[in-house]
């Protein structure tokens, strides 16, 4: 495809990015740059998200769409845009027992839910609830949208599921990154927990929380902060996830280094809705219990394919001091080495991220920073506890760093200085696609045990560079888990993309590692699972499934590989998941 | 397209499977599928569970998942096994010796029904696991896992229909260590403390830090969902400290649940799955575990006026900064340091007050810091008493007296038995419970003791008996402790696991809907209900013996 910039749209673009990133304002949800491309179908028109809060959406017309993908776009979707329908609905005519009956699920969804505001069939909404602020690819639109307000309002949805046969997807925050909120071919039913946003119980002295499904984990924080309670909720991925979404994908951030991730035992329980309509709460709320395997964590990671959460218990963290330093390096094998060493001496480090010095230089081009890096390889580190412990342990990682070649190791004077510098990571993803004009991004996700990082990271880098891609790193390396932004601008370098992506995956998996260390599996990395988990794992996983939601409603074509048959004459046959 | 009435199965039942062709394991089919639960053998997971989740009704179609019908071997059939056994395993890993059963099939330390083993088997690698799984399925013969035999919930006992004990204890060995990534990969014998000691003796400067009971191994840890003295600083087993787990399932198949990244989101982790449940599900063969740097450690010790001002304290203490240096935070209760002097353990007696334990972590310098915040909101607290154990000597004392408590507690009292009991609840919750249970046990006349992780909100009471009516008496006084713990939003079981003991309060726990969803997981996963029955899920007899009754 004939590829052409056009300048001014993407030095405007470039600025949005700017003021987002500079007043965090969901500085998530804007992915993708501009995207110059002759418009074939209404189908990729996208929207633009121009407030904060009150939210429009633009209909870009004449030749150019932006793909920029907005987190929070759905709330606003509810006052009735005037734009013109962009999709068709496929008819669905014929209701056999046997096949999804959306008419009828969707008149009985109308009965159901008297307030109109509640049930949506707005083509746009549709199609912005299968949309994600970070996700490259579009997903199908649903064929129904229903803002639930409760968790019975989620059991009458999926009992009106389950009667018509209508497959179910839940939305929350909108950030996943794998097409997690895409509907499947045959059209869906889309459930939107974002309104399900209340904080229900704070138990300060048991330092724990109970809230819906939709709260945003800063949000949550934010409230703490301002009742003056010293907890926290130490999971953060990207700004604006879910509690809901974050439980589904099995997150983590930055803090994992120091506080694990949702698998760990930061989700006390879980109150969610099963294919059957039945609701469970899979705990009480003690902060251990060897009541039997956790059922909580059969839902943790299974990105809404076994049950629909809706309200959870979280574990509250001690809010500590900390304190963030940085240091750099020549090349990303010293640093990550440095890593590795560091690691294993016991420091109390809350996070340990890096920037390759592509990166680096992103962030320079970008020009939020109030500083100009030297272009090299930088580690991004987070101390955390009382100050003399702090000191103590930034003495000893300075040792170690300057042991491994470093350069420029310093410690941010106080926490002003280490938010500023802490930023500058924070915004690196921004950086990122602002640096090419007209490029779209494809953010891998590739975690190895930390002794593979240098490998990987070494390899990975290798790869973009025989495909000519323009791939800045970013990372946690403190979890061997690292992110590239891998740039493409038109169809031909997305080939190129998608080999490389491959090709850094399989080599992940081949260094005992994952191709998903936070982003979860969704609909773009189901064919890795088993070559990942085996043949054996895969099948208990699927078959976990199937007893669980035997119509296969739950997100199909999600997380579950494509069955293969075992052969053609086989008499069973595997249902689609 | 999907299509319900499609019989469903997966990819893999019908290869790898060597046992008899009519093996239901993983053949669902989703419109009939009965399930009929043997009149003469009661069901262990309850005939209609899955029947109550999967009633659904679609368009006058009828579509419900159900166990297979199955019935456990005759005495014959054990017979049968047993000789099979024999066959494929050398004289030495078979037995069938009434002392060697016996022992396989009791604990010291639990009171729960029992029946002895059929035969015990000693398993050597996950194949051999594999061949004990199909014999045990061709034959319908129930298999119970046993390694480090330091169960207090009765996980190891025998089933009556006849059972096959499949002793991993001598699967011991460390496989593998990875000192770069923090990590090591070992089998389901190896105990926690030989991981250790082992990692001390290489000079590796890491450690696993789950430290239940003294002699349990990994297989069992797992299965429990342990925890220790430790859980305050590092959590439990159903943290992220398995990092994959090699399981036999119940089919015969072996997986390994994960690779060895610290963190992976490629879907739910079916490690998990393991953790916690008992043997019920699979039969760990090997783990990974994830490891941690050995910090330096320091012991001090604070006398309260009571409870509340113990867990208060505690509380204070890790909401400062230096919260993350407090590894462990143990009480015990002024029976238990009246027990401890009693026992003679001690070359000068402890005051007898109300007593919190503390290990703190940490370079010296912040050792010392901490030591000095602990003591100051220990102060606040209404402490009379702060002892810093200044040499490495004086620490390991006093914390052998937390490590033998229950030593302690029976040679205080002579000709003695004691149950332990394992309620957990939110950490606000922790004095009264310990207040009215202490009331409580009083009123019924019983001699007990107390030592809790109160970091965690969980509490062990240990009481005495000396006869069968006493026992009763006990039951009774335990059967109110677990009501009132799960009134306060707490559970039955902090770290002991439910195994026998526990099942009749799982329900009231959980909830219906939650152990109906174990049961269908259960279910699927062990169609033939082999694997350790009579644990963990509640039978679905409305009349089961309750111990109050």
């Amino acid at each position: 495809m004939p590829f052409t910039t056009s300048r001014p749209f993407h030095q405007i673009f470039t600025n949005v990015l700017k003021r987002f990133s500079q007043r965090n304002l969901r500085p998530s949800s804007t992915l993708t740059n501009l995207q110059p491309k002759p418009i074939t179908n209404t189908l990729h028109s996208s929207y633009l998200q121009t407030t904060q809060s009150g939210f429009r959406y633009a209909l870009l017309a004449g030749g150019i769409s932006f793909s920029v993908a907005l987190a929070g776009i759905l709330h606003a979707t509810r006052d009735k845009s005037r734009t013109p329908p962009l999709i068709d609905i496929p008819a669905k005519s014929n209701t056999t027992s046997n096949s999804p009956d959306f008419p009828g699920a969707i008149g009985a969804l109308l009965q159901e839910f008297h307030e109109r505001s509640i049930v949506s069939t707005d083509p746009q909404e549709l199609y912005a609830y299968a949309q994600s602020s970070y996700s490259q690819t579009p997903g199908l639109p649903h064929t129904v949208v229903v803002h639930v307000q409760s968790t019975e309002d989620v059991v009458k949805v999926v009992n009106i599921s389950r009667k018509h046969l209508v497959p179910i997807v839940p939305y929350s925050g909108g950030t996943s990154l794998e097409g997690n909120l895409s509907a499947p071919c045959s059209g869906s039913i889309c459930v939107d927990l974002s309104g399900m946003d209340k904080i229900l119980a704070i138990n300060e002295s048991d330092a724990d929380v109970v809230c819906q499904a939709g709260v945003t984990w800063n949000d949550l924080n934010e409230t703490l902060r301002e009742k003056g309670i010293p907890l926290f909720f130490p999971l953060d991925p990207g700004r604006d996830a879910t509690i809901g979404g974050m439980i589904s994908t099995g997150c983590s951030g930055t803090n994992a280094v120091k506080y694990g991730t949702a698998r760990g035992e930061w989700i006390l329980n879980a109150t969610v809705v099963l294919p059957s309509g039945e609701v469970i709460k899979t705990r009480q709320r003690a902060r251990k219990s060897s009541a039997g395997f956790d059922l909580t964590k059969l839902f943790i990671g299974a990105e809404g394919t076994l049950g629909i959460v809706t309200e959870a218990t979280l574990r509250l963290a001690p809010l500590l001091p900390t304190r963030v330093a940085v240091v750099q390096f020549p090349d990303v094998w010293r640093a990550t080495n440095a890593v590795c060493d560091i690691l294993n001496q016991g420091v109390a480090m809350q996070c340990v991220e890096i920037i390759d010095e592509l990166g680096i230089k992103t962030l320079n081009a970008f020009g939020t920073s109030d500083k100009v890096w030297p272009e090299k390889v930088t580690l991004f580190f987070k101390f955390q506890g009382a100050e003399d412990v702090i000191r103590n342990n930034s003495n000893l990682t300075a040792k170690v760093m300057a042991q491994h070649e470093a350069s420029d190791y310093r410690l941010a004077e106080n926490e002003e200085e280490g938010e500023l510098i802490w930023q500058d990571r924070r915004n690196a993803l921004f950086a990122g696609l602002a640096y090419l004009p007209g490029c779209k991004g494809w953010i891998t996700d590739v975690c190895v045990p930390v002794s593979r990082l240098p490998d990987l990271i070494h390899a990975a880098k290798k790869d973009f560079e025989e495909l000519g891609l323009v791939a800045p790193i970013a990372g946690h390396v403190g979890d061997g888990n690292f992110h590239a932004l891998v740039l493409y601008r038109d169809e031909a370098e997305l080939v190129l993309v998608r080999e490389a992506v491959s090709r850094i995956n399989r080599k992940a998996i081949e260094l005992e590692g994952t191709c998903t260390g936070e982003h979860g599996v969704g609909t773009g990395k189901r064919e890795y699972l088993l070559s990942e988990l085996g043949q054996g794992t895969v099948s208990l996983m699927r078959m976990i499934k199937q007893t669980i939601d035997p119509h296969n409603l739950f997100n199909p074509g999600k997380l579950y590989p494509e069955p293969v048959l075992a052969s053609p004459s086989s008499p069973t046959v595997v249902s689609s998941m | 397209m999907y299509d319900p009435k499609m019989t469903t199965a997966f990819d893999d039942n019908h290869d790898n499977d060597t046992s008899k062709s009519d093996e239901p394991f993983l053949v669902m089919d989703l419109e009939v599928v009965q399930c009929q639960v043997s009149p003469t053998i009661p069901s262990q997971i309850g005939h209609p569970a899955p029947e109550t989740l999967f009633n659904i009704n679609v368009d006058g179609l009828r579509v419900r998942t159900e166990c297979k019908s199955f019935t456990y071997g005759t005495p014959q059939d054990v017979k049968k096994a047993i000789e099979e056994l024999r066959q494929t395993f050398p004289q030495s890993r078979v037995s069938t010796d009434p002392d060697v059963l016996h022992l396989h099939g009791s604990s010291e330390n639990s009171y729960h029904p029992s029946s002895p083993h059929s035969v015990v088997v000693q398993a050597s690698s996950t194949e051999d696991v594999v061949k004990v799984v199909n014999i045990s399925r061709k034959y319908r013969v129930p298999i119970i896992p046993y390694s480090g035999a330091t169960s207090l919930e009765g996980h190891f006992n025998g089933h009556s229909s006849g059972s096959i004990c499949l002793d991993m204890s001598t699967m011991d060995k460390i496989l593998e260590i990875n000192e770069a990534d923090g990590d090591l990969t070992c089998q389901a014998g190896a105990r926690w403390e030989d991981i250790n000691s082992t990692l001390t003796e290489k000079g590796i400067p890491l450690f696993f830090p789950l430290d239940p009971g003294p002699g349990a191994t990994i297989g069992g840890m797992v299965g429990t969902g342990c925890s220790g003295t430790n859980a305050v600083r590092y959590g439990t087993a159903k943290a992220e400290w398995f990092l994959n787990l090699t399981v036999v399932l119940p089919s015969g198949k072996v997986i390994k649940t994960r690779r060895r990244a610290r963190k992976s989101a490629a879907g739910f982790d079916t490690t998990k799955l393991f953790i916690g449940a008992e043997g019920t599900l699979g039969i760990i063969t090997e783990a990974t575990l994830r490891l941690t740097t050995r910090v330096p450690t320091k012991v001090a010790m604070a006398q309260f006026p009571n409870v509340e001002m113990a867990v208060n304290a505690v509380n204070d203490i890790l909401k400062t900064p230096y919260g993350p240096h407090i590894q462990c935070a143990e009480l015990l209760d002024d029976n238990m340091m009246s027990a401890i002097n009693a026992a003679g353990l001690v070359d000068r007696p402890y005051p007898v007050q109300d007593t919190l334990f503390f290990k703190l972590q940490g370079s010296p310098e912040s050792i010392m810091e901490t030591s000095r915040t602990v003591q100051e909101i220990a102060n606040k607290y209404g402490s009379s008493r702060f002892e810093f154990a200044s040499t490495d000597e004086e620490a390991e004392e006093i914390w052998q007296n937390r490590k033998y408590a229950l030593m302690s507690t029976l040679g205080a009292h002579p000709g003695t038995k004691c149950w332990t009991t394992d309620v957990c609840v939110p950490t606000s919750k922790l004095p009264r419970l310990v207040y009215e249970t202490k009331a409580d046990l009083a009123k019924a006349g019983l001699k007990y003791t107390i030592v809790g992780h109160v970091g965690d909100g969980n509490f062990h009471a240990l009481i005495l008996f000396s006869d069968e009516k006493e026992l009763e008496v006990v039951n009774a006084a335990v059967h109110r402790l677990v009501h009132r713990a799960i009134a306060m939003d707490g559970t039955c079981s902090g770290e002991h696991g439910v195994g026998i003991g526990k099942t009749e309060y799982l329900v009231e726990e959980l909830g219906e809907g939650t152990v109906e969803l174990m049961k269908t997981v259960k279910c699927a996963v062990d169609p033939l209900n082999l694997l350790n029955p009579g644990k963990l899920y509640p039978q679905n007899h409305p009349n089961h013996r309750r111990h109050d009754s």
